[in-house]
């Protein structure tokens, strides 16, 4: 009896070990996919946190643009920034929207928008060199023309390019032009207000504020403001700053200036037109 | 089969990422307007601040982030290559969530050019999270000795 059994319960002893092995074989297998799930949402998580604070440090290292708020009138930093501009500019013909001698060879024509860091970046980085080098010595001379491109409200744009032309009915344009880029806020910060314009025009040194302020309703400037617009789009310009360097009265051609804080490519371009 | 036909979509999807970011950074580069039909919106967005990063045009970063998902999905796959599809989609969703963001809130100019890229970066990001999680377990290392039991069966 048991010698019939004994191969039998064998059997049975070897199927019972051979499926417990494939439970504990399937089991181990469950066990080592969850725990490879458990991983993968391990990654998984510290992927997104990783991200999250890569997107974060760029948020606060980019969030204001590059520029800081708009300094208030009267401040150091205002103060700093018309010394600045009126050791610039003092001496130098200023004529409407021009600066420089009416006969110098060559003209250049600035196309920018008021609120456009890159902007700011070649009028407080390249541009003075210009000025001492180019304008200053009688051999270009420099046209500021408006191109909206990184001002948010059109009526704004309108009312900043207005507010600048209308210190050129007293020769006195560039100085707005500049203590605008010196004294630039955040980027559509809404810091252009009314008093923010009225404070750049009070520091412009003999500039009559009466007559600043009556100038900037005369429909001219305005008409002036579209005149570039088209100007600009018929060039082609896409971006500010955009320029256009020629003889003066003659024929201007479209320059692409793409190192906006050297002055060397556009002195380069004066001289060779100059020499022309 | 099936990991087949989402690892193709997932490189059609890339391709056409390597597309719009080749164009824009062209376009960024060349100086020219890019072709909109939101108006001026686009060259508005392109010619911001937010433009660059560091001084890198941020297309030209979505072009090597489009190029290197790219890589990875054509070369061999294993886990590997999959958590990097995962890390690279991660943060090529991130980045366009910040430029969507910038165009809002900060430029408030949409570029379709740049909103289809997010689209894209999106559902890219969407099945490289799918594919990472849903994939086997990597294949585990053979027992050196046969299990007993099955040397048994075989024996017999």
């Amino acid at each position: 009896m048991s010698s019939v059994n004994d191969p039998e319960s064998d059997l049975t002893r070897k199927q019972r070990r051979e499926q417990a092995r494939e439970q504990r074989r399937v089991a181990e297998q469950a066990h080592a996919e969850q725990a490879t799930q458990r991983k993968r949402l391990y990654q998984l998580g510290g992927v997104a946190l990783a991200v999250v604070v890569v997107i974060a440090i760029i948020l606060v290292a980019t969030g204001s643009g590059g520029s800081k708020n708009a300094p208030a009138p009267k401040s150091a930093a205002a103060t700093a920034a018309s010394t600045a501009v009126i050791a610039m500019l003092q001496g130098i013909p200023q004529s409407s929207n021009a600066l420089g001698n009416p006969s110098a060879p060559v003209t250049v024509q600035y196309f920018g928008d008021l609120e456009c860091p890159f902007c700011k970046q070649f009028t407080l980085s390249a541009l003075p060199s210009v000025i001492q080098k180019d304008v200053r010595t009688g051999k270009a001379r420099l046209e500021y023309r408006a191109m909206e491109t990184a001002t948010r409200e059109k009526e704004t744009f309108q009312n900043q390019q207005v507010a600048a032309l209308a210190a050129g009915k007293q020769n006195r344009m560039w100085y707005y032009v500049e203590l605008f880029y010196h004294e630039q806020g955040e980027e559509d910060s809404g810091y252009v207000t009314e008093n923010y314009l009225q404070g750049l025009a009070a520091q412009i040194p003999g500039l009559n504020l009466p007559e600043w302020s009556a100038a900037r309703n005369d429909p001219a400037y305005s008409n002036q403001v579209i005149a570039d617009a088209q100007a600009a789009n018929q060039a082609g310009f896409t971006g500010t700053p955009s320029f256009l360097i020629g003889k003066t009265g003659g024929t201007l051609q479209k320059f692409e200036d793409s190192n906006l804080t050297s002055p060397s490519t556009i002195e380069a371009q004066i001289e060779k037109v100059a020499k022309s | 089969m099936e990991r087949d036909r989402l690892r193709i979509a997932m490189i059609v999807l890339a391709l056409i990422g390597v597309g719009i970011a080749s164009y824009v950074t062209y376009v960024h580069y060349a100086g020219i307007k890019p072709a909109c039909t939101a108006g001026e919106s686009c060259t508005k967005v392109q010619t911001s601040i937010y433009s660059e990063l560091a001084g890198v045009p941020v297309a030209l970063m979505g072009l090597l982030g489009y190029v290197a998902i790219l890589a990875m999905l054509v070369a061999p796959q294993d886990e590997r290559t999959r958590f990097g599809t995962l890390l690279l989609t991660f943060g090529g969703f991130g980045f366009s969530a910040y430029l969507t963001y910038r165009e809002l809130f900060s430029i408030h100019a949409i570029c379709e050019w740049c909103v289809c890229s997010a689209v894209v970066m999106t559902l890219l990001m969407v099945a490289s999270v799918w594919r990472f999680l849903r994939s086997g377990a990597p294949p585990r290392a053979e027992p050196e000795m046969p299990l007993p039991g099955i040397a048994g069966s075989r024996a017999g």
